[in-house]
C-alpha cells in the first residue's frame, strides 16, 4: 500500500466540484480541446488555401463573417475560422508536448536532487541557476531562428529543454520533505533499494505537486508558443497558430480589429481556463488546505 | 552582512561566466559569419581578411580566451549590421528601457499593492471579490495582447497616446513611454495586489494589530500603519526578481510600441541574426536577472532583522 500526503481521491474530488470557477476551467479546457482535436471535422475550409476573389474585397481588405466563412477571412482571403479551429490543434499541441517534456525533465532532476541531496544536488541545482539566468525569451528566439529547419518539432524541443527549472525546484523541496517520513525511513532501514523508494514512495508523493505547476505551465506555454510566433520566430508559414494569426493580422489592425480579437480571445479564454483549472486543483489537492 | 554580500556577488558572477561561456560555444558553431558580413558575393581574399580581423581563424581556444579577456573589460565585440561596438549600442539603448522599468515598475507597486490593501480591509465582501476575481483574469492577460488592444483602443481611436516611437525631449520621452509602460505592468499589477492582499490579511489577525484596534485606532491607520510596513517586505523583495523579468519582457512590448530600447535591439538583432549582438544581450540579460536577485536578496536580509543578525 502506498501511503501519500495527499487528500484521497474522493475528497480531493469533492473539493475539486465545489469549486465553481475551477470547474468552468475544466469544463472550458476540454471544449477547447475538442474543437482542436476535431478541427478537421469542423472547420469549413481549408485552413491554407485562400478564397482570393471571394473573400478580398478590391482593396484587399478581408471580408467579415458571413454564412460561409462565420469568422470572416484573414489578409490572405483564408478562412479565419478554420485558422483558429487548425492554429488551435498547433498552440495546444505545442504547448502540451512542451510541459509533458518539461514535466518529465523537470520531476526526474527534482527527484534526484532532492532524494541523493550532497554533491549530485549542488551540481544539479547550479545548472538550474544558470539555467535561470538566460534571458529566456531571447534565447528561444535565437535558437528558433538558428536552427535551418524550424517547425513545431523545434518549438517545442525548445520550450521544454528550457523551462523546467521551476518544476524541479520545487519537485526537489516537496522530494526533501518526503525523504524524511517516517514511512519512507522505514522502508530504507527494511532495506529496500533507492529505485523502489523512489518509485513506491517519492514519485505518488510528488505526482500531485507536479499535476497543479503543469497545469498553470501549460497556460505559460500557450503565451511562450504565441509570442515567438507573433514575433515572427515561431510556427513557420503557411501553418497557422494562434500566435502567427495575430502577426499576420498586424498590418490590418487598425481597419480589421476582429483580426486581433479572434486569436486574442481564443488564446486569453484559453489561459485562463488553464489557471483556473491549475488554482482549482491545488486548492483540492494541497494536503495543508 | 559582508561575508554573505561578497559569497552572492561571487555566486551572480560565476553564472553570469557560465552564461557566457555557454553562450560563446553555441555561437562557435553557428555556421560562418564571414558570409553575414560580407554577404555571398565576396572574394576569397575580403573573406581571409575578415576572418583575420575578427579573429576567426585562430584556434577555439585562443578565441575563447580574447573573449573572455575582452568581456572581464566589458567589450562586448563588434555587430556585423551595425559596425559598432555591442557595449555602446547597449549602453545608448539601455535608458531607454530603464525609462520603461521604473515607470512599470512605480506603476505595479502604488496601484498593486493600494488594490490589495482595499481588498484586505475589506475582506470578504463584493469589493475584495471583485477586486480578486479582477485580478486573476488580469495576470492571465498575455502582454502582447493587451499591449495590442493599448494601441488599437487608447492611441488609435482615442488618440489619446502615440501609436509607438520615443519622443524628442524628455517630457515626451515619458509620454511616450505611457502607454508601454502602463502594458508592461498590469500583469504585475495584479500579481503585487494578491500577494498584498494574502499578506495583509494574515498581518491583519496578528495580536499587535489587535493591540491596535483594543486602542481605539481607526482602520484605514491600522491598515497603512501597522499592517502594510511589514507586508511590503516580500513586496520589496519580489521586485528585484520582477527587475530582471523586465528585460525579457521588454523584448515583447519595445516591439509593438516601437520602443527603440534594448528590447528592441535583442529582436532587432535575432532578426538580423547579428550573432555578436545576440550574444552581447544574452549576457547582459543575465547580468540583469543577477543584479536583480541579489537586490532582492539584500533587501531581505536587510529588512529583515532576523536574516541580519542570523
Amino acid at each position: 500500500m502506498t501511503q501519500t500526503m495527499a487528500p484521497s481521491d474522493g475528497r480531493a474530488w469533492r473539493r475539486f466540484k465545489r469549486n465553481k470557477g475551477a470547474v468552468l476551467g475544466a469544463i472550458t479546457v476540454i471544449v477547447i480541446a475538442l474543437l482542436a482535436l476535431f478541427a478537421p471535422v469542423l472547420a469549413p475550409h481549408d485552413p491554407d488555401m485562400p478564397f482570393k476573389s471571394r473573400t478580398l474585397t478590391g482593396a484587399g481588405v478581408p471580408i467579415g463573417p458571413q454564412r460561409e466563412f462565420p469568422l470572416g477571412a484573414d489578409p490572405l482571403g483564408r478562412c479565419e475560422l478554420s485558422r483558429l479551429l487548425y492554429g488551435g490543434r498547433v498552440s495546444l499541441a505545442v504547448a502540451l508536448a512542451a510541459t509533458l517534456l518539461l514535466a518529465i525533465v523537470g520531476t526526474s532532476i527534482g527527484v534526484v536532487s532532492g532524494y541523493f541531496g550532497g554533491w549530485t544536488d549542488t551540481a544539479l541545482m547550479r545548472v538550474v541557476d544558470v539555467l535561470l539566468s538566460f534571458p529566456f525569451l531571447l534565447v528561444c528566439m535565437a535558437i528558433n531562428k538558428i536552427v535551418a529547419r524550424p517547425g513545431i518539432w523545434v518549438l517545442f524541443l525548445v520550450l521544454g529543454f528550457l523551462s523546467w527549472t521551476g518544476l524541479a525546484r520545487q519537485v526537489r523541496a516537496r522530494t526533501m520533505q518526503v525523504r524524511s517520513l517516517e514511512f519512507v525511513v522505514a522502508a530504507r532501514a527494511l532495506g529496500a533499494s533507492h529505485s523502489r523508494i523512489i518509485v513506491r514512495h517519492v514519485l505518488p508523493n510528488v505526482l500531485s505537486l507536479v499535476i497543479v505547476l503543469c497545469t498553470t505551465l501549460v497556460a505559460e506555454m500557450i503565451i511562450v508558443e504565441s509570442v515567438l510566433s507573433f514575433l515572427g520566430v515561431g510556427v513557420v508559414p503557411p501553418t497557422s497558430s494562434w500566435g502567427s494569426m495575430l502577426q499576420e493580422s498586424d498590418p490590418l489592425l487598425r481597419t480589421v480589429p476582429r483580426l486581433l480579437a479572434v486569436p486574442g480571445l481564443a488564446i486569453t479564454a484559453t489561459v485562463v481556463a488553464f489557471n483556473l483549472l491549475g488554482e482549482g486543483l491545488r486548492d483540492a489537492l494541497d494536503p495543508k488546505a | 552582512m559582508t561575508s554573505f554580500l561578497l559569497r552572492r556577488i561571487l555566486a551572480a558572477l560565476a553564472i553570469v561566466w557560465a552564461v557566457s561561456t555557454l553562450s560563446f560555444f553555441v555561437t562557435l558553431k553557428l555556421g560562418d559569419p564571414v558570409a553575414t558580413i560580407l554577404g555571398p558575393r565576396a572574394s576569397a581574399r575580403d573573406r581571409e581578411n575578415v576572418r583575420r580581423y575578427y579573429g576567426l581563424d585562430q584556434p577555439t581556444y585562443v578565441q575563447y580566451g580574447r573573449y573572455m579577456a575582452r568581456l572581464s573589460k566589458g567589450d562586448l565585440g563588434m555587430s556585423y549590421r551595425y559596425r559598432r561596438p555591442v557595449s555602446t549600442l547597449i549602453a545608448e539603448r539601455f535608458p531607454r528601457t530603464l525609462l520603461l522599468a521604473v515607470m512599470s515598475i512605480a506603476f505595479e507597486v502604488i496601484v498593486g499593492v493600494a488594490l490589495g490593501a482595499l481588498a484586505a480591509a475589506r475582506k470578504g465582501t463584493r469589493t475584495d471579490q471583485t477586486i480578486m476575481a479582477g485580478a486573476f483574469v488580469t495576470m492571465s492577460l498575455p502582454t502582447f495582447i493587451t499591449g495590442k488592444v493599448f494601441l488599437l483602443v487608447l492611441a488609435y481611436y482615442f488618440g489619446l497616446f502615440p501609436i509607438g516611437g520615443y519622443g524628442v525631449t524628455m517630457l515626451d520621452h515619458v509620454y511616450h513611454a505611457l502607454l508601454p509602460a502602463l502594458a508592461i505592468s498590469l500583469l504585475s499589477t495584479a500579481a503585487y495586489a494578491r500577494l498584498a492582499r494574502n499578506e495583509l490579511v494574515e498581518i491583519l489577525q496578528a495580536e499587535y494589530v489587535r493591540t491596535a484596534r483594543a486602542k481605539g485606532l481607526s482602520e484605514p491607520v491600522i491598515v497603512v500603519k501597522h499592517a502594510l510596513r511589514n507586508a511590503m517586505l516580500p513586496i520589496v523583495t519580489s521586485l528585484g526578481l520582477s527587475f530582471g523579468a523586465l528585460f525579457t519582457g521588454a523584448i515583447v512590448t519595445e516591439s509593438i510600441f516601437a520602443w527603440p530600447g534594448v528590447g528592441r535591439l535583442a529582436f532587432d538583432s535575432v532578426s538580423g541574426l547579428d550573432v555578436p549582438v545576440i550574444v552581447g544581450c544574452v549576457i547582459f540579460g543575465s547580468f540583469g536577472i543577477q543584479l536583480g536577485n541579489l537586490l532582492s536578496d539584500v533587501a531581505y536580509a536587510f529588512l529583515d532583522p532576523r536574516i541580519r543578525h542570523g
